[in-house]
């Protein structure tokens, strides 16, 4: 190599290196994002019209239609179409339609929040600018959280409100109308006046005695009173509106998942460097395999202990409200409509730090692939 | 964290320095044992042939991509262990400049300005205004032509204030205008003491841009320096418009510092090689007339920088 000295070229130690002032309290070397960093990355991800609508599309489109039609159904066609509303509505639509596909709505917001600079080439200019690849990564998090959690919301809000306002006020069974939201000792003294129906065709804790379908003989009264008291729980939560401490709960657990489901997209498409692949596995994840992992079907004896960290989603159905558990088909079991003996069985010390070490885990693991990545 | 104010290592004598860089891709050795020094306050060249390792080096100074060995400090600062203090005041386009076509060129500098201090968001709308595109400012960027991202680009570059940009083939995409408009705005980006580092293989827009340029081939800088000094000791040609080119031709084939003598229609051409001092044309001038030759005129032809890369990089790739 020829070093040939600078003549022509300015004296370099006439250079004006401190002309362009160094802005005091710039830390950019620091792994928190800046507030105009997490509301930029905001904007990044709202003004992509087509991911918006298909979000809005799987949390609030779903849902919304499913409640109009049975509005409509309900209105035109009393007789043969129930209300829109009421607890089992609410945990269908929670169950079924919210939880499914306010998860993959939110991987898939996820997953575009962690490739979208990598993919549009934006990732190596903001490198570029000496900001910490750490807080670069750390900034998607609150902003897409920002995003999906209120989409949730309103969703949920619609679910709830819906639920609520258009909950049968009345409930008929074998030609015989079930009065509701009646009290306890209301509910018993309607069992003790019908007590074939309260006896055989409710849930309740143990068999009916010959054919469940008809009652064998009328019991007691205070027998019934007894059946009716035990079953009251069930009642109360099945054929009227959602109670609120039941939909605040609902609330949270949809919101958790959410959240669980947004870092580990952001986490999994910034390790692939890509969107589409991640969100097809998170799909057949969700539907195909997350069903079999709850189940106590695949519990090896020997490895439950594994299972347990393992697993995220043992965790997060640890926090299922109990009335929402017919998502994995245990709904109507005989120990009601939750049979917690389908999950493999976990503390909530353990389920909260299954949730945590896992949200930190993915977290970390992100911001650390986005850290060595060449850009 | 790292307070920008509290600078180590800083030294100002050069923009960029570099000393034993090296970045390997397996076997291939994209960036070999580069010693660099770029001065402050100049236009320097960074030339070099399709895949010679001129991106590779930039991605390597801003950090884009580690080395495998040797040291590098850009405005002083060493990198990568200083990285976020040298970067606040460098812009760089590194390749293509590409930005969210979803968003517009406003957004988009919004979301760069996010990433750089909180003066920097003051800055978007003069840098856009300064690379001609601020009328388009809130139109989508898929929208851009090529010549407009790569004013965008540029204008990222501005939103830092800095004291060094590095622009990678920046002329690429752009029209003549806008390589003119380019040409200027690298121009008063120098009047305004920044260093501008432009890689590129256009010889003639380095040539005409830049003070300082290194030649760059298969991943080493073989030449660096101004281009003046770089092209005063290669080779050059005479051309002697006299009564009887054919006797001119025989009498200086005799002499020792001609390496090529050629009759045309211009009359005849003298190819000297390199370092080659001045005088020898006078001499040139003295053994015609006295051997009874009417020189009409006597023209220097100076090499081209490109003529004169050519013949370097092309020395090079002969076999030895």
């Amino acid at each position: 190599m020829t070093n040939i000295p600078d003549v022509d070229a300015p004296d370099p130690g006439s250079a004006p290196a401190q002309i362009h002032a160094e802005a005091p309290g710039d830390h950019r070397g620091s792994w928190i994002p800046t507030r105009a960093m997490i509301a930029t990355r905001f904007m990044e991800l709202r003004k992509r019209r087509g991911l918006m609508i298909t979000l809005i599309a799987l949390t609030i489109g779903l849902p919304t239609l499913f409640l109009v039609i049975k509005l409509l159904l309900h209105a035109f066609v009393p007789h043969s179409y129930g209300p829109a509303g009421g607890f089992a509505v609410f945990t269908s639509l929670i169950a079924g339609v919210l939880y499914i596909f306010g998860f993959i709505a939110a991987m898939t917001l996820g997953a575009t929040a962690g490739c979208s600079d990598l993919a549009d080439g934006m990732f190596r200019q903001q490198v570029v600018t000496g900001r910490s690849r750490v807080a670069l990564y750390l900034a998607r998090i609150p902003a897409g959280l920002a995003i999906i959690i209120p989409m949730v919301a309103v969703a949920f809000t619609i679910i709830c409100a819906v639920c609520v306002f258009s909950a049968p006020s009345s409930f008929d069974f074998q030609d015989t109308t079930v009065p509701l939201g009646l009290s306890l000792h209301g509910y018993q003294t309607w069992a003790a006046d019908h007590p074939n129906l309260i006896i055989c065709d409710f849930p309740y804790n143990g068999p009916c005695p010959g054919n469940e379908a008809e009652p064998i003989t009328p019991l007691p009264r205070a027998l019934a009173q007894r059946q009716a008291e035990q079953n009251y729980p069930t009642y109360a939560v099945t054929y009227d509106s959602p109670p609120y401490g039941e939909m605040i709960r609902a609330g949270l657990w949809l919101e958790l998942e959410v959240i669980i489901a947004y870092v580990f997209g952001l986490w999994f498409a910034s390790l692939m460097g890509q969107r589409m692949v991640p969100i097809i596995l998170m799909i057949v994840y969700e539907i195909i395999f997350r069903p079999f992992l709850l189940s106590t079907k695949i519990q090896i004896p020997h490895l439950i202990n594994l299972q347990r960290p393992l697993v995220i989603e043992l965790a997060v159905a640890h926090f299922e409200p109990a009335g929402i558990g017919i998502n994995y088909g245990i709904v109507n079991g005989p120990a009601g409509l939750q049979d917690s003996s389908h999950l493999v069985p976990e503390s909530t010390a353990i389920a909260v730090a299954v949730i945590a070490a896992w949200l930190v885990g993915w977290t970390v693991l992100g911001a650390w692939r986005m850290a060595t990545r060449d850009a | 964290m790292t307070d920008l104010l509290a600078s180590p290592n800083r030294t100002d004598e050069w923009a960029v320095e570099t000393h034993g860089l090296t970045k390997r891709f397996g076997e291939n050795i994209a960036v070999n044992d580069v010693e660099l020094l770029v001065p402050r306050g100049s236009a320097f060249g960074y030339l070099g042939p399709n895949g010679a390792g001129k991106t590779t080096l930039i991605r390597v100074l801003l950090g884009l991509t580690h080395a495998d060995a040797g040291t590098m400090t850009l405005l002083g600062h060493a990198i990568p262990r200083h990285r976020d203090v040298a970067l606040a005041r460098v812009g760089a386009i590194v390749d293509e400049p590409r930005f969210h076509g979803h968003l517009t060129g406003r957004q988009n500098l919004q979301i760069l300005a996010a990433a750089r201090e909180r003066a920097a968001k003051g800055r978007i709308d003069p840098a856009l205004e300064r690379v001609g595109i601020l009328h388009r400012a809130d139109d989508k960027v898929s929208k851009y032509s090529m010549g407009m991202r790569q004013r965008l680009g540029v204008a990222a570059c501005l939103l830092g204030d800095p004291q060094l940009l590095i622009l990678d083939e920046p002329m690429n995409g752009l029209d003549p205008a806008g390589m003119q408009d380019m040409r200027e705005m690298i121009t008063s980006l120098v009047s305004e003491d920044r260093t501008v580092v432009l890689s590129s293989h256009l010889l003639d827009e380095v040539e005409r841009t830049c003070d300082a340029v290194a030649i760059v081939d298969r991943g080493k800088v073989i030449r660096q320096g101004p281009i003046s000094q770089l092209l005063a000791g290669s080779p050059f040609e005479v051309q002697v418009e006299c009564s009887d080119p054919d006797r001119a031709r025989s009498l200086l084939e005799g002499t020792t510092f001609v390496s090529h003598l050629q009759v045309g229609p211009n009359g005849l051409a003298i190819s000297l090689p390199e370092n080659t001092q001045r005088d020898v044309v006078a001499e040139i001038n003295r053994l015609l007339v006295e051997g009874g030759i009417s020189v009409h005129g006597i023209q220097q032809i100076q090499v081209s920088l490109e003529e004169w890369f050519l013949s370097v990089t092309s020395r090079l790739g002969a076999p030895e």
